[in-house]
């Protein structure tokens, strides 16, 4: 093996550009910190990944040499970036498109009791306001809700600068596209609208009691619940916990909520 | 070229026998090197995973909670993994010219830089676990108490500690360079040790570059 040959094929990384690599790093560190303490919305996880990803491109042109390296190098590491999105898209193809477990093949995996307790009501009659349920809507607002529809409940949440058509604003007592009686609030949460997502993850106590919670932030008081809105969803206001068994169906998270905590 | 000092000057080291040349034996190396980075790469998607469904699902718990960590500490730690890769670096190329002093000063310096990212480490984590913000039942921090919270430290105390066993093999690593470049083992006809570890620690440094962000910088 000549010393010639070896001169060739290696290319030196000189101190200079290295240096001046090193310099273009800490100048996107400082980006970045900076970037993060101004508001941009979505855009600010955006340019932070993007930020991010141009650094890692210099640390693996110059540092890891793979610009003037083989270009099967740099294939056999792209694969692994191919892959990582092949695992998000698939992983996130699931998550988000999950449908329901129905409760009786629940009760197979579980005891039957511990079923009946995630899906039944605590309340007598939860689609009834009451000042526990406005109480436990607030925090649940607050944990949930706010990003989109604002602290004080107003649409004007920091994620609602990217959305199309724009978050409710509870405040207002026209635009209700679904409506504003309790059951109807409910079944938004339910089954989402537009780009709301459905909240069925969440057991149907707190659901009302978010419901409750957001009519509380306007002038919906007159909107109220007959016999016929409660129907549609599936409840006997006659009978203190709805008529029904619990909900025939849970959301698959709730479901292995309910498993692995091994109610 | 060579040093004149040491017990095993580099030019007279042979490759194995199945290689046809020293050339072709740090080729194939350095092969082997990025197979061995993608299934890191893939080792830490699980992870980035994993913190991607909480952020998708639970975009607000995020934000309260990431304000526990501090930034300032964080961004310490990025400028102390970039300068340990410039170090890096430069251990390398003294490597390539067969400058034996500055390879091992470099690589000093760098184990240095490494050193220092597990202190201000040390400090985060000891502070986290005297306010008992930690992982899911261990979780009892009385200031914030947001629904999901213990599963954030859950992915943070996961992601950091590997990423932190990442940077103690990768301190011992380099401490065996600095044995055999004292020795004078490495020169331009070889140095396949040396720039196999700066790719393992440039790696090391990838991923950081992510962590600080995502973990840190969450609005």
């Amino acid at each position: 093996m000549s010393d010639q040959h070896q001169h060739h094929s290696h290319h030196i990384l000189s101190n200079s550009m290295a240096w001046r690599v090193f310099g273009a790093l800490i100048f996107l560190t400082v980006v970045t910190v900076a970037i993060a303490q101004v508001d941009l919305g979505v855009l600010n996880f955006a340019v932070a990944m993007l930020v991010a990803s141009v650094k890692a491109s210099l640390v693996c042109m110059f540092f890891m040499g793979l610009k003037y390296d083989h270009k099967e190098n740099t294939v056999i590491f792209s694969t692994s970036l191919i892959f990582m999105a092949i695992f998000m898209i698939l992983t996130f193809g699931d998550l988000l498109t999950r449908g329901d477990v129905y409760v009786k093949d629940m009760k197979k995996i579980i005891p039957d009791g511990a079923v009946a307790a995630s899906t039944k009501s605590k309340f007598e009659k939860a689609w009834v306001s009451n000042p526990e349920l406005v109480t436990a809507g607030k925090e649940l607002f607050a944990a949930q809700c706010v990003s989109c529809h604002g602290a004080g409940g107003g649409g004007d949440g920091v994620a609602a600068a990217g959305l199309n058509p724009k978050p409710r604003n509870f405040k207002a007592g026209d635009g209700w596209k679904a409506g504003r009686k309790p059951s109807q609030i409910y079944n938004t949460l339910t089954k989402g609208l537009n780009q709301m997502p459905a909240f069925g993850t969440l057991p149907p106590d707190d659901r009302w009691a978010l419901a409750h919670y957001v009519r509380t932030l306007g002038p919906h008081e007159s909107e109220k619940d007959g016999a016929e809105d409660l129907k549609k969803i599936g409840i006997d206001p006659t009978k203190a916990d709805g008529g029904g068994s619990g909900e025939k169906s849970i959301p698959v998270d709730l479901a292995i909520d309910q498993i692995t905590q091994g109610k | 070229m060579a040093q004149a000092t040491g017990s095993v000057p580099h030019h007279e080291r042979h490759h194995a026998h199945h290689f046809k040349t020293g050339m072709e034996e740090f080729e194939a190396c350095k092969q082997g090197m990025w197979i061995f980075l993608v299934t890191e790469v893939l080792f830490f998607a699980g992870m980035f995973m994993a913190y991607a469904v909480l952020r998708v699902f639970y975009p607000q718990m995020m934000k309260d909670v990431h304000q526990l960590l501090n930034w300032k500490m964080g961004a310490l730690n990025t400028v102390i993994l970039i300068s340990s890769s410039l170090s890096m670096a430069l251990a390398v190329s003294a490597a390539q010219r067969g400058e034996r002093e500055k390879i091992v000063r470099n690589l000093w310096i760098t184990l240095l830089f490494a050193g220092g990212f597990l202190v201000v480490k040390y400090f985060e984590y000891s502070h986290k676990i005297h306010e008992a913000i930690l992982p899911g039942k261990l979780y009892a921090y009385q200031e914030l108490s947001v629904a999901k919270a213990p599963l954030f430290f859950s992915v943070y105390f996961v992601m950091t500690g590997i990423h932190g066993l990442h940077v103690i093999i990768g301190m011992g690593v380099i401490y065996w360079l600095i044995r055999r470049a004292s020795r004078n083992e490495f020169g331009p006809n070889y140095f396949t040790p040396v720039e196999m570890t700066g790719l393992y620690w440039h790696f090391v440094d990838l991923v950081w570059i992510y962590l600080f962000p995502l973990l840190y910088l969450v609005s």
